[in-house]
């Protein structure tokens, strides 16, 4: 947990105010707005590159299968912007992502924020015109 | 904790200094031929915060109490238009104005005879002539994306006219296309050091009834630096896209 982060968690819509993050394409085009979901699990690879930030959960169904999903958020230079770091998310971090599924229905969300296991919450979300969880 | 909350928030607060905005402008830089001095914009900028949004123009235009003058086929083409084509979700350069009115910054480098702005967003760019010279005869037979600009100063003001721009790009993130007789004007008046208030004019006789504008405020951005964007490095969306039409979401 980086310092900015942090702050950025406690000031995450402020800040996002101040800095927008460009999607590069239309949120409706690929994920549903109609379709939240949240995911619990642990972070098994990030991907600090453009267009989007990617990184991937490990998330266990009530039957125990284990789904790898993968969570797209903003451009790496809003996120950086906003005090995001490459290492702000690690792999093994405990996560809660509140995301939104894609259309096509493969395990690929997009993830407007991000609550980690000390319960702080950080805005991941995307300038997109696709609607916020809170 | 709260005190580092407090400086970070300010050092980005920072990174727009509007507070100068009504300081004169330093009028460093020299004009092509005249020998006049024209203000110094070479620096990176963005939009500045607050100010209606220029992401979605028909929003913006309703916001200002207007309509954007659409033809009746524009008007059609407009409803009916498919957000998986997006050109950005394509990795495609955004046009000339889309590259300022969207998110992201720029760096602007001026010389007396050309005045170049290197966009973050794709790692495009734009050049705009100040030599006087004018578009090329052959200009609108080889449209690109990003047009081709010349312009002069007026006081403050820096006047562009750009053409020869194909009809493969959007005019905003929100499916407002155009034709291939869209021709942009622009003026950058410099209010101060650190704000620059941007006005776009489109003029396109296939898609308006007749020319509109939309301006922001720019602001210079000081304690940040140009990130690289490659747009095709981890692109993954592409293959994700699913045809959806306005009338599904909104």
């Amino acid at each position: 947990m980086t310092r900015s982060l942090a702050v950025l968690a406690v000031c995450g819509g402020l800040l996002l105010a101040a800095v927008p993050i460009a999607a590069h394409h239309s949120f409706e085009a690929e994920y549903d707005r109609n379709k939240p979901i949240t995911l619990k699990g642990k972070v098994t690879k990030v991907e600090w590159q453009n267009p989007h930030v990617y990184y991937y959960v490990d998330v266990a169904d009530e039957k125990g299968v284990v789904t790898n999903w993968a969570v797209e958020i903003g451009a790496p230079n809003g996120l950086y912007r906003a005090g995001w770091r490459k290492d702000s998310l690690k792999i093994g971090d405990q996560v809660t992502v509140e995301a939104f599924r894609a259309k096509n229905g493969t395990p690929h969300v997009n993830g407007r924020s991000v609550i980690l296991a000390d319960g702080r919450k950080v805005f991941s979300g995307q300038n997109d015109g696709g609607p916020d969880r809170n | 904790m709260r005190n580092q909350a407090i400086r970070f928030i300010c050092a980005l607060g920072g990174a727009f200094t509007l507070a100068a905005a009504v300081a004169s402008a330093p009028l460093a830089a020299q004009g092509a031929g005249s020998g006049a001095k024209v203000p110094d914009i070479t620096g990176l900028w963005d939009g500045a915060p607050g100010g209606p949004g220029t992401r979605d123009l028909v929003q913006y235009m309703k916001s200002q109490g207007q309509e954007v003058p659409f033809t009746p086929q524009a008007a059609e083409r407009y409803k009916h238009v498919d957000f998986a084509k997006n050109p950005n979700g394509f990795c495609l350069p955004p046009g000339p104005s889309r590259a300022l009115t969207g998110p992201s910054p720029f760096f602007i480098v001026q010389h007396p005879s050309v005045i170049s702005i290197s966009f973050e967003n794709h790692n495009i760019y734009r050049l705009i002539y100040l030599d006087g010279r004018s578009h090329p005869e052959d200009i609108d037979d080889y449209p690109s994306f990003m047009g081709h600009s010349i312009g002069k100063w007026e006081g403050n003001t820096l006047v562009v006219d750009t053409a020869g721009i194909n009809d493969r790009t959007w005019l905003d993130s929100y499916g407002l296309e155009h034709s291939a007789k869209l021709r942009i004007t622009e003026r950058f008046e410099v209010k101060g050091s650190d704000l620059i208030r941007y006005t776009v004019t489109y003029n396109d006789p296939e898609f308006f009834t007749k020319p509109w504008s939309v301006s922001l405020n720019l602001g210079r951005l000081t304690d940040t630096r140009m990130l690289e964007y490659v747009c095709l490095d981890n692109e993954k969306d592409k293959s994700n896209l699913v045809p959806t039409k306005r009338e599904e979401f909104q």
